[in-house]
């Protein structure tokens, strides 16, 4: 029986089968016999969350654009078929050719959130890859790579991966298989190949670095074992306007979470909220240009047969065009009847007709990221969202017709005190308040304040990257005086669990000394932590112990700045000494003004070699 | 506006394609075919088609039936067929386009095609004459009010059944529509139930949509 009818004897018996067989529109199907590299781009969640990702619709799109490169998707399996497959010894396959991934020249993973980690060791399994690097083949195959925002701070999957791609990865992944496809003909080792990939600016393997340890548990050195870079660089596009976006996207047949198509509008962020780390690993600043927005949008559409398109960025309204860039791409949308829709956008400032069009498309709800309750930690954590600017779009939105108003905060932020707390259901009453003073409001309708709070997670290449995080003790007694001081019906809270925030502080923060834990917490029946029903909080516990590594030292201890941090090898382009600044800035409550106003000198400028803004 | 059905195949991988499923991939195929489609003229106006009967997941067919509309009075239903086809997924291809004649309301049966195997397909053979040979078969079905018991028996319609090699091949008609539909899984448990060896069902098909009178619906 061969593997295909090895799956479908059994697709019957799981939950959306669609999710394990391919063959969606889109999906690329190539002749093996014509192919010299073959790469499985591995999502370490489910289908219906790894489908909805868009750089692995870039990267997916871009090297199959190669002839005789064939990439291929691969998902974790949901637990009902993992048992299936286990029990019928069917490896984890690749949906394209539904051959086995053991067999391809890389395995590659995406690392989205640290609570991932324990998934991918085992889809390693599953797939019939040994766990750890040390252990694969001499030969030059089964090379197993990460990239991801995770990956700025590698180190707690350092034994797992033969390399780390770091950075934007639309060239360095071509590099890499050229890199591989030439030595594979030449019939070098797979050692042979880690050296020479090692010189490509963006690549970090693990194996040629080694961490020795002080007696206070901080790091005290790191050697270079092999004649490879001391500080390794992370790469990123330079003409961004005319990077290389996909004209298709696999259409999935099942509905997944984020179903629609996305079109990136740009990268990097001006605003340096200073927990924030996508808001520093993704600089510098690049947009692009309306009519380039706009031709991808369309040809998205056409090919792929969707109905909505969604804008990507960090922070859409912060294009310099975006009154042209929205007015352009809404005439088309409404001319093809797309629904358009515009996440993160600040209204303030768009002309007349534009907001009247905004509106139209609007249907969603009102969601702010106030993240802190008072003006002062606003300032200490650089969120330059003013209590005026959130009471007047409430106001217009109200006005609007709109009732509903979602509010996010983070708990148990640098210099937080109970008034900062109080401070958060102090502000939703004042827009309880707001709404009822309002005269023509919604008629009929009460107001519905939704406060969603999220416990701070520290995190590398971040100001707040030396922070301790607070510990469980300390977040539930604030969960509970958040809870005491809301005194109406009409607001609502829910708040995350400080189990997860923890371990998602000690794997962001870890070095390689976790390597061990996550494998053991693995070992015991960890998998999908991210998801609530499956993330067994005590059996971490245990294996954190059964290690001997305390997840305080890492989750709720200062980092000193002088202290070689994990990552410290690792070259974002934004300085350790600009993160130094910012962290002594924040605890003056002083703010920085965003990249656009004035530059603050964070290093990004020096490392590409040119002003990311023009400032007159 | 012409008013058109179309026949289409579902096989191979998509027969693990959903009804609901299948709902967005119709909607995304004809968009992607640039067909001038009629749309609903609603609040919020989507491409007008509908499917006559609901396939099982896992269920192959060489006959499903939509209804759509296109605004073109002039367009030839070739050019319409392959332009579907043209961006149809793996598995599903238009066989025709015609004109709408019947009425949904007048499908009454549908014909089933599928393969029961075993290693001792002799006990199976023998259970299922037994079967068929009993004044009734009493099934379980799931209704918006809850489990009734109903007989299929005076339903059920056996076309053919023959023993071949290690597997039985059958051919079966039953009720399909508006008003009753009985599925063909729902008599193969029947045989389950009263079969001391263990089967396998393997690829049902749906092969024909019938009237009364076992005329075909189109």
């Amino acid at each position: 029986m061969n593997l295909r009818e090895k799956i479908e004897k059994h697709l019957l018996d799981v939950q959306k089968p669609s999710r394990y067989i391919g063959g969606e529109v889109g999906s690329v199907i190539k002749d093996k016999s014509e192919v010299d590299v073959r790469f499985a781009f591995c999502f370490p969640d489910t289908y219906d969350i790894g489908m909805s990702h868009l750089g692995m619709k870039i990267l997916y799109s871009l090297k199959n654009e190669r002839k005789n490169y064939w990439c291929e998707r691969c998902f974790a399996p949901s637990p009902d078929f993992e048992e299936i497959m286990r029990k019928n010894d069917i490896p984890l396959y690749a949906l394209e050719s539904l051959d086995p991934i053991k067999d391809f020249d890389f395995i590659g993973f995406t690392m989205q959130y640290e609570l991932s980690y324990t998934t991918v060791l085992n889809m390693l399994d599953l797939a019939g890859i040994p766990i750890f690097a040390k252990d694969r083949t001499p030969e030059l195959t089964q090379i197993v790579v990460a990239g991801g925002p995770c990956v700025c701070n590698p180190e707690p999957l350092a034994d797992f991966f033969d390399l780390f791609i770091l950075g934007e990865g639309e060239e360095l992944n071509l590099e890499l298989m050229d890199l591989y496809n030439e030595m594979k003909k030449q019939g070098a080792s797979r050692i042979e190949f880690l050296k020479r990939a090692s010189h490509i600016e963006g690549i970090y393997v693990p194996q040629f670095y080694k961490f020795s340890y002080k007696e206070n548990g901080t790091i005290d050195k790191m050697e270079v074992l092999e004649n490879t870079p001391k500080k390794i660089k992370k790469r990123i596009i330079r003409d961004f306007d005319k990077v290389y976006y996909p004209e298709n996207f696999v259409v999935p047949f099942t509905e997944i979470v984020h179903d629609r198509i996305s079109v990136e509008v740009l990268r990097g962020c001006i605003r340096g909220c200073r927990f924030c780390q996508a808001g520093f690993i993704y600089r510098p600043f690049r947009e692009k240009s309306p009519e380039t927005i706009c031709s991808e949008t369309k040809c998205l559409c056409e090919n792929t047969g969707y109905d909505e398109v969604s804008l990507a960025s960090l922070s859409t309204s912060d294009h310099s065009k975006i009154d042209e860039m929205l007015t352009e791409l809404i005439n088309y949308t409404e001319k093809e009847k797309v629904n358009l829709s515009l996440p993160s956008l600040r209204v303030d400032n768009f002309s007349e007709s534009l907001l009247e069009k905004i509106k139209k498309i609007r249907k969603s709800g009102l969601t702010f990221a106030a993240e802190g309750g008072t003006q002062r930690l606003r300032d200490v954590i650089n969120k330059n969202v003013t209590e005026e600017e959130i009471m007047n779009t409430c106001k217009i939105a109200f006005e609007g017709g709109y009732s509903t108003v979602k509010l996010y905060f983070m708990m148990g932020l640098p210099t937080e005190t109970d008034e900062d707390i109080i401070g958060i259901a102090e502000l939703a009453q004042r827009i309880v308040d707001l709404f009822y003073s309002i005269e023509n409001r919604p008629k009929g309708k009460g107001v519905q304040i939704s406060i969603s709070c999220a416990t701070f997670v520290p995190k590398p290449f971040t100001p707040f990257q030396f922070e301790p995080q607070d510990t469980k003790k300390e977040i539930e007694r604030k969960q509970k005086l958040l809870l005491e001081s809301v005194k109406t019906k009409k607001i609502k809270v829910s708040y995350h669990d400080s189990n997860v925030s923890l371990l998602e502080a000690v794997l962001a923060k870890g070095d390689r000394r976790l390597c061990n834990v996550i494998y053991t917490a693995w070992k015991k029946g960890c998998k999908f932590d991210s998801w609530s029903e499956h993330y067994k909080f005590d059996t971490w516990l245990e294996a954190f112990a059964e290690c001997g590594v305390d997840p305080a030292f890492y989750a709720n201890r200062r980092f000193e700045y002088d202290e070689i941090l994990p990552w410290e090898h690792l070259d974002y382009l934004v300085t350790k000494e600009f993160f130094i600044r910012e962290n002594k800035t924040a605890h003056k409550s002083a703010t920085t003004p965003n990249c656009r106003l004035r530059c603050s000198g964070c290093g990004v400028n020096k490392a590409t070699g040119r002003e990311c803004f023009c400032y007159d | 506006m012409l008013r058109l059905r179309a026949v289409f195949e579902k096989t191979g991988r998509a027969k693990y394609i959903s009804h609901l499923d299948l709902n967005r991939c119709m909607l995304r195929t004809f968009r992607r075919s640039k067909l001038p489609v009629w749309y609903t003229e609603g609040f919020n106006p989507h491409p007008y088609y509908s499917f006559a009967l609901a396939l099982s997941l896992g269920f192959e067919s060489s006959c499903e039936i939509m209804d759509f509309n296109i605004t073109d009075d002039n367009m030839p239903f070739d050019e319409i067929r392959d332009k579907l086809n043209a961006v149809m997924p793996e598995g599903m291809r238009i066989i025709s386009v015609a004109e709408q004649v019947k009425k949904i309301t007048a499908i009454t049966k549908a014909e089933y095609s599928f393969s029961l195997v075993s290693e001792n397909i002799t006990e199976v053979y023998d259970a299922l004459i037994e079967l068929l040979a009993m004044p009734e078969i009493l099934i379980e079905k799931k209704t918006k009010k809850g489990i009734k018991t109903v007989d299929i028996m005076p339903d059920l319609e056996i076309v053919s059944y023959k023993l071949n090699g290690s597997s039985i091949d059958m051919i079966v008609r039953l009720p399909a529509g508006t008003q009753t539909n009985y599925n063909p899984n729902l008599f193969i448990d029947s045989l389950k139930n009263i079969c001391q060896t263990p089967f396998e069902t393997v690829k049902i098909t749906r092969k024909a949509i019938l009237c009364e009178n076992n005329e075909k619906f189109f």
